[in-house]
């Protein structure tokens, strides 16, 4: 493709001319640089949004600070495996699957799928800090099995 | 770092002998001082950069950092002196962020799948709006997401197409032909990962968006920050190819 250079240009009805233009853009794709710059910037700013605060958001929604991050994997994978007896092996033996050993949820089978060629996860939807709310009840629920009288 | 030729090799030549005299000194002075102040501003936009992919609340200090290297640059470009647009800075920064990013992300769900700060993350993430990386996570042989294909992808894009594009990105801030042209192909191979990506999402979309906190709109609003390379395929077809030294 050859594309005319700003030396080549001349300036259209007085208006502005290729002076102006960063070099590499022509007037003919002058209007789609500009765009295209914004959308860049758009992208920039909500990279940065998003790396800041997608740990604190996740840690907030899921409990933090009242449940510690181990407290919060354990009650994921409970909640993953509808399993109340995991908890997530922290720390883990270093070095850990892939590069020696098992995955830790490779023996476990209580995960509930409707399975088939396109399977369908049948774990319940976890609205805000939910887990606080089913780690509380599963401790409180636990205590009384063992007779063990709740914190005045 | 080779500058924009635009002036010194498809100019008529009476732009250079304007130039010259408008600045300070001789013509090489000028690209000397063009030099030193592309030099100044990318020490702050590699340090923006560098804080931005690194993730987490180190982001938000790189973003000043950035925007400052960036103001120097384009200060620099209104005095007259002879710096990189400002187009190829941000496509050539963004997009080492955006594979950096998606680099880091697929290295760690891949090796690093057993950490807790990374089980949390990723598993609360993928409950929050995509399921693949919530079902059975930490039960595949290799550990990490286990939705169907998603290993396939992480393969093929940590190996082959981030770190082509990030190799491309930079002889592209270097202002060098082949850097433009492979950051075409590597954008290119994007679009590719894009619809492959999406397509397989689709067919498995009960693994993916059953009972996740925010379906498809949520990995939409997410994801569609990462189309930056996007953007730069049609600038990179309509830019002005003098300005990149062979």
């Amino acid at each position: 493709m050859s594309t005319p250079t700003a030396g080549q240009q001349s300036p259209a009805n007085g208006k502005s001319t290729d002076e102006d233009l960063a070099p590499g853009t022509t007037k003919q794709w002058a209007g789609l640089h500009k765009w295209l710059k914004r959308g860049l910037m758009v992208c920039l700013v909500g990279l940065v949004i998003e790396g800041s605060f997608d740990l604190p958001f996740l840690a907030i929604w899921y409990g933090w600070p009242t449940l510690s991050m181990h407290d919060i994997c354990s009650e994921l994978m409970k909640v993953r495996y509808n399993n109340e007896s995991l908890e997530c092996q922290y720390p883990y033996r270093f070095p850990g699957p892939p590069l020696s050993g098992a995955p830790e949820a490779a023996a476990v089978d209580t995960a509930r799928d409707k399975w088939g060629i396109q399977p369908v996860p049948e774990y319940p939807r976890l609205g805000f800090r939910e887990l606080v709310r089913m780690h509380d009840e599963r401790i409180a629920r636990q205590n009384a099995a063992n007779n063990i009288a709740p914190h005045p | 770092m080779n500058l924009p030729l635009m002036n010194r090799r498809s100019g008529d030549g009476k732009k250079r002998v304007t130039s010259s005299v408008a600045g300070s000194g001789t013509v090489d002075d000028r690209y000397e001082e063009g030099r030193l102040a592309q030099r100044q501003a990318d020490k702050w936009l590699i340090a923006g950069a560098l804080l931005i992919g690194a993730n987490g609340v180190a982001g938000t200090l790189g973003l000043p950092l950035f925007l400052w290297g960036l103001k120097l640059q384009r200060d620099a470009s209104k005095a007259g002196l002879t710096v990189r647009p400002i187009m190829v800075t941000l496509i050539g920064y963004l997009v080492i962020v955006d594979a950096g990013l998606n680099l880091q992300g697929w290295i760690l769900d891949m090796v690093a799948n057993h950490s807790l700060i990374y089980r949390v993350l990723y598993t609360a993430i993928g409950n929050v709006m995509d399921g693949g990386y919530f079902w059975h996570y930490n039960q595949l042989w290799i550990g990490g997401a286990a939705a169907p294909g998603e290993k396939g992808w992480e393969f093929a894009c940590i190996l082959v197409v981030f770190p082509m594009r990030i190799a491309a990105a930079i002889a592209f801030l270097q202002m060098k032909r082949w850097g433009q042209q492979w950051l075409l192909v590597t954008c290119w191979f994007g679009v590719v990962i894009w619809v492959g990506y999406v397509m397989n999402m689709t067919e498995y979309a009960d693994v993916r968006y059953a009972h996740v906190v925010f379906p498809v709109l949520g990995w939409w609003i997410f994801d569609i920050m990462y189309i930056t390379p996007f953007l730069a395929i049609p600038y990179l077809h309509t830019v002005n190819r003098d300005i990149f030294s062979e």
